[in-house]
């Protein structure tokens, strides 16, 4: 019987002690609420990223670099959607694709801004202790012509999946525990005018 | 009346005109002494002896008098001009005496110049790298010295301000302050569409303040108990960067660590 009763405080003892190690579970609504908005934040990043990169008056050089950090944001292997008005179907690039295409576009200035940013699926903790949640956007392109002025405009909603992982680095000496956000898929769900 | 008269008579005014004339003179001569400020030689043998032990405990060393009244006491001694051979002997001593004391006193004084000195030298040079409390702590035992010299008072000023220097340096005063400023500053050149003055300011703050580029900056995204949650790890060339790009500046300065030379190796941020 004493053995029993001691082997069942070793078992609490050892799953305290987990639960200790990982202070990625059980997150209070306060830090829930940190990561939620650093993972809005990323996007908001991304739509400044974008806006660079598409603006025909950045550098190239700036622009290389832009769109470096900009890769930075997402998972590998990401795609980004692309619609038309012109056309019925999406097309889907890998980021650093969808980045050089969007440098070169065929306009003489181009403008893109996202607004409505927000949640339409929650951050859910998975098994593996990532949180996923999908963050709506919607996109106002307009590309103008030096002549004709705006010739082309859109707008666009498009999905993004959002993961956010805890992980831990040592700097200086210091175990530093960090939100790892990052951005999956680009989903287009609609093109309107 | 006739028995008045005859008594009168019976009288020897002879003595009695004596009496009256040598009373007077002596009255006269102590009111003399009085207004004069002559001593009886009562008081000049008084005021010898009182010398005398004066001036004996002084020769002796034992006088429990300043230096400065030691002084005063000789002085006084010789200006009474008592003529006295066994005073004039006990003044010469006396003299003799406050001298070497002097001497002794300011030869101490001097190396407790020189000690100071040199202490305060290394203190201001740090060589051994104290910190501000334990720098205060040094510089409390050279005051307790007294020592009164103008170059050490000087130097213990110099040491108070290296001293208070390096406490607002720690508090994160100054550098805290210039920091926001020069994050702010590469905003606002952003928001203004002046880029090139926008990556001038990264390129002198990262001269100015961090050990390289490279140094690590991290981000504050909440804190709770024990708990801290970061966003991921930068560089401080990628976070100015960032507010450059980003045309904010969304996080304060939490705090950061110098190295040897003073340049920030790890800052910490938090969000605003």
């Amino acid at each position: 019987m004493k053995k029993t009763i001691g082997i069942f405080f070793v078992l609490i003892l050892i799953g305290s002690g987990l639960a200790a190690q990982d202070p990625g579970d059980n997150l209070s609504p306060q830090r829930k609420q940190a990561i939620d908005s650093l993972a809005l934040e990323k996007v908001r990043d991304l739509s400044k990223y974008i806006s660079i990169i598409g603006d025909k008056k950045t550098q190239w050089s700036e622009a290389q670099r832009v769109i470096e950090r900009a890769v930075e944001l997402f998972m590998p292997n990401s795609e980004i959607g692309v619609s038309s008005l012109s056309r019925p179907d999406v097309s889907y690039f890998q980021v650093r694709e969808y980045f050089d295409r969007l440098m070169q576009l065929n306009y003489d200035k181009v403008t893109i801004d996202w607004y409505k940013i927000q949640y339409v699926s929650d951050l859910e903790r998975q098994p593996d202790g990532t949180y996923v949640g999908v963050i709506t956007i919607f996109q106002r392109f307009q590309g103008f012509d030096a002549e004709k002025g705006l010739v082309y405009e859109d707008t666009t909603k498009k999905d993004i999946t959002v993961y956010v992982k805890r992980k831990e680095t040592q700097i200086g000496g210091r175990l530093i525990g960090f939100w790892d956000v990052l951005l999956g898929d680009i989903r287009v769900k609609e093109t309107s005018k | 009346m006739t028995q008045i008269i005859s008594k009168m008579k019976s009288i020897h005014w002879n003595t009695v005109m004596i009496i009256l004339m040598a009373a007077l003179v002596a009255v006269g001569m102590e009111s003399c002494n009085k207004n004069t400020g002559k001593m009886t030689r009562k008081e000049r043998k008084a005021q010898i002896e009182m010398y005398k032990k004066q001036l004996t405990e002084i020769a002796n060393g034992t006088s429990k008098l300043t230096l400065e009244d030691q002084e005063k006491v000789i002085s006084e001694a010789i200006s009474k001009n008592f003529d006295d051979p066994e005073l004039n002997n006990l003044i010469i001593q006396a003299q003799q005496k406050v001298k070497a004391v002097n001497a002794e006193k300011q030869k101490k004084e001097q190396q407790q110049i020189a000690t100071a000195r040199a202490k305060l030298y290394d203190l201001l040079v740090n060589k051994e790298g104290l910190s501000a409390d334990e720098l205060e702590q040094e510089l409390n035992k050279i005051k307790a010295m007294e020592v009164n010299d103008s170059e050490i008072a000087e130097l213990m000023g110099r040491l108070e301000k290296k001293i208070a220097d390096m406490r607002e340096t720690l508090s994160g005063g100054s550098i805290t302050s210039q920091l926001e400023k020069s994050f702010q500053s590469v905003v606002d050149n952003a928001k203004s569409g002046n880029l090139n003055q926008a990556n001038s300011l990264i390129q002198s703050t990262i001269s100015k303040f961090f050990a390289s580029e490279d140094t690590p900056v991290l981000i504050i995204i909440s804190k709770e108990g024990s708990i801290v949650d970061y966003d991921k790890p930068t560089t401080i060339k990628n976070y100015l960067n960032f507010c450059k790009d980003q045309k904010a500046n969304r996080n304060a300065v939490d705090s950061y660590q110098l190295d040897g030379s003073g340049k920030i190796k790890e800052l910490d941020l938090i969000k605003k």
